[in-house]
């Protein structure tokens, strides 16, 4: 007996392809970033012919960092990268263990739907824009009062916060139905290794 | 209550979680949160703090260095860095008695100055040395045993993810602590062949030889190693060598996180050109990147909110004033966390204990004397931690390297695994004891550096 079988797979398949697709942005963006540094090392060493640094690299990579860590955080959970203590739940039957497995699902999915209303409440924060209504229908909270930019580049903070938001939504997304996918191995009586 | 007894009650029960399969991060998450909530009384400061905690906690400019190594070390990976330095160590070594199980040592510690992880040394120089091994004549014990030992040297032998998130706890220079654990990461690989060229004595049918190989085709494999070498020279030389001598002080070329840019660059780029690296593999170790990143990140995240509980409550601090208090010898304080990490470590990951324990650890150890500054005394308690911990990945009976090592090769019985690895953690525990007697071997090149 299982909890609607085939729709679980299909929604793993999408999410799968979701997950995989944010993974790739965020090496893209650590990609990027790795070379701007590069690029911005060799310009301040060769400041005597005229080349420099890049201005505010050092703040490009701590957000580029925020942003990749947020889009990699759907993959880690489909694949359940996350580091679990097995031994001591290994001597129960194959059922009770894919139980166990269900619960940090469940705990997962809790601690990434906080970390997401949180995250949006403090984007919300950073948002400039809306009506109030706007923003009362998506519980944003009152507008700031000025625009919080980074020191060097005076880059408007909520646009890598939005970024990010993407990747804690698939978080949370991905999460819960993994509590689903856990649930039906548990009622298999079988996990399914990935 | 006291904080005390709030902090022993999350302490349990977090344990608790852990062992019954939580995620490590979730379980430190939770506790963190809920015992805050305990000890203040109300959880809104703790909400309002979470508003910003993540995107805080994940952009942070030194920890960019962990994503940045871990995508260096699967290009180094899939760029067949692996199998030129197998081969250059066996070609000079092999022909000696057990030589090849010392080359794969050697070529471990190789690998280990491109790669900060055990678990990816240690499968990656497994398929190229364990065949060869097998191939010829090699006990099954042996071989499997030095391979998982080996796959340690990689988080010894910097760069090492642990040391940058020890660095970060305990607000230590990162430099320092890579200069510091890089004599003992020689240290270690010297002791590895020692304990092969003993073992191969008693056992003496446990291992072949392999055929001499004449000194033109010993260069010709030694020249195809440069790039490593390169690298590596690159990286560490850039963040810690003195690049400036009108000036006063150590000039490095860049900061920590800027060389680990350069060395995943540098290390693409070589993938690229040796046609190791294709289009696919990139992508791959994106996404092998990618996981692991996510894993470390999100654990991190759970032990910030899991010390700052710990923080309100006091206990860290109190702790420390009674061990104080009591008078123990500082070396007995020290010998009793050590073997802590090391009954710990059988069954639980190495980064994880790390962020456990260190914010109990760290301030109780700040406050004993050793006849050393509090910088050498945080280094020095740095390196010695990470070995130990790093003993745990090849101490049955949850070692991941031994899972590792032992899954290339299904016909070999995990028990046989088991008894290869226990010269090796024998050989771990006598460089503990000597790296505890004389703090001197592990702070002397910071010394000379800085």
């Amino acid at each position: 007996m299982t909890l609607a079988k085939s729709a679980e797979q299909k929604l793993g398949f999408w999410l799968e392809a979701v997950s995989r697709y944010l993974a790739y942005a965020g090496g893209a963006v650590l990609a990027v970033m790795a070379i701007i540094t590069v690029a911005s090392v060799i310009g301040r060493r060769l400041s005597d012919v005229g080349l420099g640094p890049i201005r505010g690299d050092f703040e490009l990579v701590e957000l580029g960092c925020a942003i990749a860590i947020f889009s990699f955080m759907p993959l880690a959970q489909m694949r359940r990268s996350h580091v679990t203590v097995d031994i001591f739940v290994q001597a129960l039957s194959p059922r009770a263990f894919a139980f166990f497995g269900f619960l940090g699902d469940v705990l997962i999915a809790l601690a990434s739907s906080v970390i997401l209303w949180r995250f949006w409440l403090g984007f919300g924060e950073k948002f400039p824009y809306g009506s109030d209504a706007f923003r009362s229908a998506l519980a944003m909270g009152s507008k700031p009062f000025f625009v919080e930019t980074t020191f060097e580049l005076q880059l408007p903070i909520w646009i890598p916060y939005g970024f990010a938001l993407i990747g804690a939504f698939f978080f949370a997304v991905v999460s819960i139905y993994t509590v689903w996918r856990s649930l039906n191995w548990t009622l298999e009586g079988q996990e399914k290794i990935l | 209550m006291t904080g005390l007894e709030i902090a022993l009650i999350g302490f349990g029960f977090m344990l608790l979680a852990i062992f019954l399969r939580v995620p490590i991060a979730i379980a430190m998450g939770f506790t963190g949160f809920i015992g805050t909530w305990v000890v203040l009384g109300r959880p809104d400061p703790m909400l309002a703090q979470m508003k910003t905690l993540g995107f805080d906690t994940f952009s942070s400019y030194t920890l960019t260095i962990v994503p940045l190594f871990l995508l260096m070390g699967n290009f180094a990976t899939r760029s067949g860095m692996s199998a030129a330095l197998f081969e250059a160590a066996s070609d000079w070594i092999g022909h000696r008695k057990g030589g090849i199980a010392m080359a794969s040592v050697g070529a471990c510690a190789g690998f280990g100055a491109v790669c900060g992880s055990s678990l990816a040394t240690a499968s990656t120089m497994g398929q190229v040395a364990l065949p060869e091994m097998k191939k010829r004549g090699y006990s099954d014990a042996l071989a499997t045993g030095v391979l998982a030992a080996g796959g340690t040297l990689g988080i010894l032998i910097p760069p090492s993810i642990i040391l940058v998130i020890y660095a970060v706890l305990t607000e230590q220079n990162i430099v320092k602590m890579f200069m510091a654990a890089l004599i003992p990461g020689l240290f270690a690989a010297a002791g590895y062949m020692l304990t092969v060229a003993i073992y191969v004595r008693v056992f003496p049918d446990s291992a072949g030889c392999a055929p001499r190989k004449p000194y033109r085709q010993r260069f010709k494999t030694l020249a195809k190693v440069w790039p490593v070498a390169l690298i590596f020279g690159l990286v560490i030389g850039g963040i810690a060598a003195d690049w400036d001598w009108s000036k006063n002080g150590v000039q490095a070329l860049f900061t920590p996180t800027e060389g680990a840019a350069f060395g995943m660059v540098a290390t693409a780029l070589y993938g690229i050109f040796t046609g190791g690296l294709n289009w696919l593999g990139f992508w791959d170790s994106v996404l092998s990147a990618a996981r692991s990143s996510a894993m470390i990140f999100l654990i991190i995240l759970g032990a910030q909110l899991f010390n700052s509980f710990l923080a309100f409550t006091q206990a860290p601090q109190m702790l420390a004033q009674w061990v104080n208090a009591q008078g123990y010898a500082p070396l007995l304080v020290l010998t009793m966390m050590l073997i802590f990490y090391l009954v710990f470590g059988c069954v639980m990951d190495s980064l994880s204990m790390i962020l456990l324990t260190i914010p109990i650890f760290f301030p109780i150890v700040q406050s004993l004397d050793f006849g050393l500054t509090p910088e050498e005394t945080a280094i020095w308690f740095g390196i010695l931690a990470l070995i130990v911990v790093e003993v745990g990945l090849i101490t049955p009976p949850v070692g991941m390297n031994l899972f590792i090592i032992n899954s290339l090769d299904r016909s070999i019985p995990m028990t046989r695994t088991y008894l290869g690895v226990l010269p090796f953690v024998f050989s771990d525990l006598v460089r503990v004891v000597i790296l505890v007697a004389f703090p001197g071997i592990t702070l002397w090149l910071v010394g000379v550096i800085f």
